[in-house]
């Protein structure tokens, strides 16, 4: 076969170009630590990846909403406990109450007291969570307890309690799994306020010890069932903890799932940058040599 | 009886021949990196012998040589070659510009990435899941609208970007038509020329390289087919004659060039068309007219007879590729010929149909489920995603698609609650029961990015862009591994073709030497011949002198 310069000069350009790109392509990859840039450089590690990342994205997700599930467990958690000292101090007071040594001055001293524990109680009924009642249903923006209305909505205090109050709250914290993080003691609550209202009634009323001792068992109940809640409210935390653990491992498998769909390996891309420039720099230091003479330097 | 000085002007012959060459040589040399130029060659052969032959000639011992010719210059090219390099230059045109054309729209969509719409999709979800959390928080529901006109932004960047592309190919194919119009103009006026030189014996191989440098860009719009008609005369042997360019449609071809006469390709099939070749519309198919002296244009016929009416040529009777096809294909053309625009088909149509219809689901299917909740003050959910113009939530479009105005103005409109919305016309009637902690509605929104939409043939709006990022994908890659396959033969049929046809300096060098030194043999030869005549003019008869 005949060969030409302008064979061996196109040759060389194209051989170059050739190198150059896939040096562009080398140096594109290290530098994003990316395989691919665009969908066509790998369709499907790029169809993958949007799906990697959604997924990624997601687990990101639902991590911050598990935060949220136990700002709002801990904080019910805590104020339920709150709730349940001040009716072991209640129950104390009344077994004081109710002994017959006690005199009347002393229990309205005591009734006093239990006043002011049914308003601690009222307070933390309107415990918030940043701005929301957290025992307000979903009705949030409204103060459960309301003072001259009670534990009710609307201007009848009669009236039942608005269903809203009692909605739940939850949230997603895995694909499709609800979780309740709202407690809706207000009826308990209610009890307890009536409970106090009818206890400092029989005390002004001068009710004997004895007739008074049956609160005694009213307290313990509304205590069992405050318990009730809150065992739920632990059996929550723990299963949002679980799956806070479970959210953590899901989290560095999307990771590595993405990372082993699109990221290159280190050291085998600089490897093949390597041996691309040293093939690079060969190809140019021959080629000026071949380029270079022709017969006309000879004759 | 031979002329006493008939050495002579053999050897003069000589020394014309060789000069011929030389001056050729010198000529190769000057064009070593002339594109399109063929190396030329110098064919010589020896002139007549002595005596002529007839029946008074002198009757001597065979014929005496008289010397040499130039009997032609010849360019040196392989027309076979040629064929091959226009069919490989064909495919080349088509799958650059059809590489090119995924290229841009990959760029546009930009997937995989921080930026595309799968992004924007994902933080849009983000948010809902915020606002699910937090539903009675103003900062979140500003966050979800915002979130929201990001989705729009992306949609209607993609919308616009593949739009202004389109119209950009549109521009595209214009330019290419003209600039074949006007190659094919080229080629007929070197016909002209190629025609009036041939016939009294000359060949003008610059002329036949320009043409062929026509003609291969020609092959790298549309197929073509190229015979060759001889001028008549006293046309040489070898020359070329004329070319005959004809477009190959369909195993059919139509004559685009005959002789100095030649034809000019319409896209438009009228004539008031602004320009005739840049389209308007999608490309229905070519339409062939000639120039009439007066600046008018008639339609013809495929065998050039003229017609009234316009001739479609389809443009998917196509039967090769070609860079004008790949435009085409890309812009949006007609499947069956006519100006249904049901029948559209291309790259950016198909991907603006789909993104239309990606945007038509996503907002539709969102705003039942928006309707379905209730906002911060107990009403029902209104409208949230519209048509930017219309302000309904009917005919969302990639291009115009956009959150509401009103909730635009205010976030707190956001049906968050699943609570029941106002609606005092029910029975019984339902009173506004705000429940601005309600976020169930959030979650359902937030969901539905992963529901199956019916529209979308039961997949998620998620799963439905994966599939267009997969099919870009995959088009992508056939694009460049072609454009890499047909670069590689384009690239060894060049090399074929320069093998044969492209100046070699050493070898003209040689050359050079050659004839130099047959010119100086000339030379020398014409002295011996001087010094015999010499002899003969001043030594003979001086017997004792």
């Amino acid at each position: 076969m005949r060969v030409t310069q302008s064979m061996l000069s196109s040759n060389m350009l194209r051989n170059l170009s050739n190198s150059y790109s896939k040096m562009g392509k080398l140096q594109n990859q290290i530098e994003t630590g990316k395989k691919v840039t665009r969908p066509s450089d790998d369709p499907v590690v790029a169809m993958k990846g949007i799906g990697y990342r959604t997924e990624l994205n997601n687990v990101e997700q639902f991590s911050r909403n598990i935060g949220e599930a136990y700002n709002w467990l801990d904080t019910t958690d805590d104020t339920l406990d709150k709730v349940n000292s001040a009716l072991q101090r209640a129950n104390e007071l009344m077994v004081q109450a109710s002994s017959d040594t006690t005199t009347s001055d002393d229990r309205k001293k005591i009734d006093g007291e239990l006043q002011q524990l049914r308003e601690h109680i009222q307070n933390l009924a309107n415990t918030q969570v940043g701005n929301r009642y957290i025992f307000s249903g979903t009705k949030t923006t409204t103060p459960p307890y309301q003072n001259g209305v009670g534990y009710v909505t609307g201007s009848n205090p009669e009236e039942s309690i608005d269903p809203s109050f009692e909605k739940s709250i939850e949230i997603e914290v895995f694909d499709g799994i609800m979780l309740k993080v709202n407690t809706t003691p207000i009826q308990l609550l209610n009890d307890i306020d009536k409970m106090f209202n009818d206890i400092g009634k029989d005390i002004k009323a001068g009710t004997t010890g004895a007739d008074l001792s049956k609160y005694i068992t009213t307290i313990d109940s509304n205590m069992n069932e405050l318990l009730t809640t809150r065992a739920d409210i632990g059996a929550r935390q723990n299963r949002v903890e679980l799956m806070d653990s479970r959210l953590q491992s899901q989290e560095i498998i999307a990771t590595s799932r993405m990372s082993e769909n699109e990221d290159i390996d280190y050291e085998k891309t600089i490897t093949d940058f390597i041996t691309q420039e040293s093939i690079h720099t060969a190809a140019l230091s021959m080629g000026s040599k071949i380029i270079k003479p022709t017969l006309v330097d000879f004759l | 009886m031979r002329s006493t000085f008939m050495g002579l002007e053999a050897s003069k012959r000589g020394l014309y021949a060789q000069q011929s060459a030389l001056y050729t040589t010198g000529h190769n040399i000057s064009n070593a990196n002339t594109e399109g130029y063929s190396r030329q060659r110098v064919n010589m052969s020896p002139s007549l012998g002595y005596p002529g032959i007839g029946l008074n000639n002198p009757k001597t011992a065979g014929f005496i040589g008289t010397g040499v010719e130039v009997s032609s210059v010849e360019r040196i090219r392989d027309s076979f070659i040629d064929k091959q390099y226009r069919q490989e230059t064909n495919k080349l045109g088509y799958w650059e510009s059809r590489s090119n054309a995924v290229t841009q729209m990959e760029d546009i969509l930009n997937e995989p990435s921080e930026y595309g719409l799968a992004k924007s999709l994902d933080q849009f979800w983000n948010s809902l899941q915020d606002l699910n959390v937090n539903p009675e928080d103003g900062g979140a529901r500003a966050v979800v609208v915002q979130r929201a006109v990001a989705v729009a932004d992306s949609f209607n960047y993609m919308y616009n970007s593949i739009s202004q592309i389109k119209e950009n190919t549109g521009a595209e194919i214009g330019i290419l038509l003209k600039d074949a119009n006007s190659v094919l103009q080229q080629i007929a006026s070197i016909n002209e020329q190629i025609q009036a030189v041939e016939p009294n014996g000359y060949m003008p191989n610059d002329l036949y390289d320009a043409r062929d440098t026509l003609l291969d860009e020609l092959s790298s719009y549309f197929p073509i087919e190229t015979t060759n008609v001889p001028s008549g005369g006293n046309s040489l042997a070898n020359a070329e004659g004329s070319v005959t360019v004809s477009i190959k449609i369909n195993g059919d071809t139509i004559k685009l060039v005959d002789g100095k006469d030649f034809a000019q390709l319409r896209n438009s099939s009228s004539n008031t068309a602004e320009d005739g070749v840049t389209p308007t519309n999608m490309v229905t198919g070519l339409h062939i007219v000639k120039i009439n002296s007066n600046g008018t244009e008639t339609y013809l016929n495929n065998d050039w007879s003229i017609r009234g009416t316009k001739t479609v040529n389809d443009i998917n009777d196509f039967s090769n590729l070609g860079k004008f096809k790949s435009l085409v294909e890309s812009y949006g053309y007609s499947t069956d010929g006519t100006e249904d625009v049901t029948k559209e088909s291309g790259l950016f149509p198909d991907m603006l149909n789909n993104l239309n219809k990606l945007a038509q689901a996503f907002a539709t299917q969102f705003n039942e489920a928006h309707a379905e909740g209730s906002d911060i003050n107990g009403k029902k959910g209104q409208v949230f995603f519209v048509n930017k113009s219309t302000e309904l939530g009917t005919e969302v479009t990639a291009g115009n698609i956009y959150v509401s105005e009103n909730l635009l103005k205010d976030p707190n409109l956001i049906a968050a609650s699943d609570s029941p919305g106002e609606d005092l016309t029910a029975v019984p009637p339902i009173t506004a029961n705000p429940e601005p902690g309600n976020g169930k509605n959030a979650l359902n929104l937030a969901n539905f990015k992963t529901d199956t939409i019916s529209a979308l043939g039961d997949i998620s709006v998620q799963t439905y862009f994966e599939g267009l990022i997969g099919q870009l994908g995959v088009d992508g890659q056939e694009a460049s591994r072609m454009l890499y396959n047909t670069q590689s033969l384009q690239q060894a049929v060049t090399e074929r073709r320069s093998s044969v046809s492209s100046v070699s300096l050493d070898e003209e060098m040689t050359n050079m030497i050659t004839f130099q030194q047959a010119y100086n043999a000339n030379a020398r030869m014409i002295t011996v011949i001087d010094e015999t005549l010499e002899k003969i003019i001043n030594g003979m008869g001086r017997v004792g002198l």
